[in-house]
């Protein structure tokens, strides 16, 4: 849909984009502030950053950054969050692109139960399902390991690759398999060699959405993780622990190297960000 | 499985007899082809029943139970309905519902209505608006818990920014009539993006005619947002509040990190209480209880809102 930007005289557009465009700017420096005030803060040193009034102008520094990659701690944990993310993404990948398949193109019994069940994964609240996951893995031996930050991860993950790779499978004319199953391909010849070569621009927009919902998660890791194990937001997390203490330039820091991965990947698959977002909503 | 053939994309002229041949010789529960789609959905079926299904059915038995960390999976003393019921009679949990709804539903309805705003906005075709719809959406791409940590410097009484501008000391986040409030505020600054770029997906997919029919007809720019653009815009809405409704629900991330659910549980949410219960107190049985009445809420509100899109399709 267009906007009615025809309506009125002239004199009244102007009028209108003006009150428009202030709106917008107002909108931007309230959304905006805080981040850039945070990324300044994380370029100061500690006696800037503690001054009262704020120091407005001053020569940035990268002490901050130094020390935080300096120390094993970030990094350890950055590899941590690296590690489950991607194992999250490429287990939910391997196990549900094949489901989203035949879910897309196949009838068969318990098609809606299975369907209803990840609907139900993605919205029932995780600390529900945290609760027994934790004794059972405890049991198991796999607390305190990226294995279970992994299969804890799929709780959201799988249903997302489900539900976004059925909506691409959907799309794809059907033609294209039935020719090669009429040509004496089976069915998975036909799904691997026929299908899903056309379909990467979707599996590369479903590996972002999923990587970024994996790399922001707090709680799964929270709970399953130890000192060794434990991902980036677990290790922001305490920071924050009651007092914010003295060390603000290397906490901010710390922030702006966790949000920076995550700011790109969502900008590259913004094209897919809706379909991301409203994954899991019933088809309005 | 047979065929490489597949490689390229045939004629569809071929003679249907010479499709799958082996069908004919095996019989049906043999024949992997003819199993595909039930193959290809088993190891998602035994994954979801893995972290999902079990868990969820082990927390059931759990929540009936007196079970703590030291005893066998299964060597709990049977508590009835116990663990509900000290559950109902905890004023902690009893005041953690009326945080969690009053909460849930403030937030989304300050989302939404601020969200509406920003799309409605983002929608005029004006030069460099892409700049803008870039701009305002980057608060949702950040990672929950580095936000709201973000927010509790900005909020610090004593070098916090924002106490600053408005030359005041309010302890924001330490005050149990601010500290609500406060990761509220937060959490629309985070969210309202996230509502806008919905919203902004529906107003740019509605069918142009109609408005641009009563702009001719003379409608002011108000009666056609009011008289249209909304009707038509209400799958979007509803979508947008089915989930931003079973997001909030379930908020942590942002609480755990501002408030841990203080100050004297003026910000205790559900999912605070259940994990303190549990990974705190240690206490699993009741924390099994409580996500059990947590999963049953959301329940009965996706079916509310499930049957609010049903009969809104039916009409």
């Amino acid at each position: 849909m267009a906007a009615p930007a025809r309506v009125g005289s002239r004199r009244g557009r102007i009028a209108f984009a003006a009150a428009v465009y202030a709106a917008l700017i107002a909108l931007t420096v309230v959304f905006l502030f805080p981040l850039v005030w945070i990324i300044g803060l994380s370029l100061k040193t500690r006696l800037q950053i503690f001054a009262m009034p704020p120091v407005l102008l001053w020569r940035p520094t990268l002490q901050n950054y130094a020390a935080t990659l300096g120390s094993g701690d970030f990094l350890l944990c950055f590899w941590n969050s690296l590690v489950v993310a991607s194992g999250a993404v490429v287990l939910s990948l391997c196990v549900g692109v094949p489901a989203a398949y035949a879910i897309a193109r196949f009838p068969f019994r318990g098609r809606s139960l299975l369907f209803f069940g990840l609907l139900a994964m993605r919205m029932l609240p995780p600390i529900a399902v945290l609760v027994p996951m934790y004794i059972l893995f405890s049991k198991l031996g796999l607390t305190t390991t990226r294995f279970s930050v992994v299969l804890a991860y799929t709780t959201f993950s799988l249903p997302l690759v489900v539900w976004i790779m059925r909506g691409f499978f959907e799309d794809l004319p059907r033609e294209l398999e039935e020719s090669a199953w009429v040509d004496g391909a089976s069915r998975a010849a036909a799904f691997t060699h026929v299908v899903l070569p056309l379909i990467r621009p979707g599996l590369v927009a479903v590996c972002i959405l999923s990587l970024q919902l994996a790399w922001n998660d707090f709680l799964f890791a929270a709970v399953l993780t130890n000192n060794a194990t434990r991902t980036l937001p677990v290790l922001m997390a305490a920071f924050s622990g009651g007092d914010t203490g003295v060390d603000w330039g290397g906490m901010t820091a710390s922030g702006v190297l966790v949000i920076l991965p995550v700011i790109i990947f969502s900008f590259a698959a913004q094209r897919h960000l809706v379909a991301g977002l409203s994954s899991g909503a019933v088809k309005g | 499985m047979g065929g490489s053939s597949a490689a390229a994309p045939a004629t569809a002229t071929a003679p249907a007899a010479r499709a799958r041949p082996a069908a004919r010789r095996l019989p049906p529960w043999l024949d992997l082809d003819r199993q595909f789609a039930r193959l290809a959905v088993l190891p998602t079926t035994v994954l979801m029943l893995l972290v999902f299904g079990i868990p969820l059915l082990f927390s059931l038995y759990l929540s009936f139970e007196g079970w703590s960390a030291d005893k066998p999976l299964f060597g709990g003393d049977f508590a009835g309905l116990d663990n509900y019921q000290d559950l109902l009679t905890d004023p902690a949990f009893v005041g953690s519902l009326g945080i969690t709804f009053a909460y849930t539903a403030a937030a989304v309805a300050a989302e939404l209505a601020l969200g509406l705003g920003i799309a409605l906005l983002l929608n005029i075709d004006l030069p460099a608006i892409n700049l803008f719809r870039t701009a305002l959406i980057i608060p949702m791409m950040i990672t929950p818990v580095v936000a709201a940590f973000c927010w509790k410097l900005l909020l610090d009484p004593d070098h916090g920014i924002v106490d600053y501008l408005i030359g005041s000391h309010i302890i924001w986040l330490g005050r149990p009539d601010t500290a609500l409030v406060s990761v509220a505020m937060v959490n629309l600054w985070q969210n309202a993006p996230y509502v806008a770029v919905l919203l902004l997906a529906g107003l740019r997919s509605l069918p142009s005619e109609p408005i641009e029919a009563a702009a001719i007809d003379g409608a002011s720019r108000l009666q056609v947002f009011w008289h249209i653009t909304l009707p038509l815009l209400r799958p979007y809405i509803v979508v947008a509040l089915l989930l931003r409704t079973i997001f909030e629900f379930r908020a942590f991330d942002n609480i755990y990190v501002m408030t841990s659910g203080g100050p004297a549980d003026a910000t205790m949410v559900l999912s605070m209480f259940t994990y303190l219960a549990s990974f705190v107190r240690f206490d699993l049985s009741l924390g099994a209880a409580a996500s059990w009445m947590m999963l049953l809420m959301s329940m009965a509100l996706c079916g509310f809102f499930i049957a609010v899109i049903r009969r809104r399709e039916a009409l």
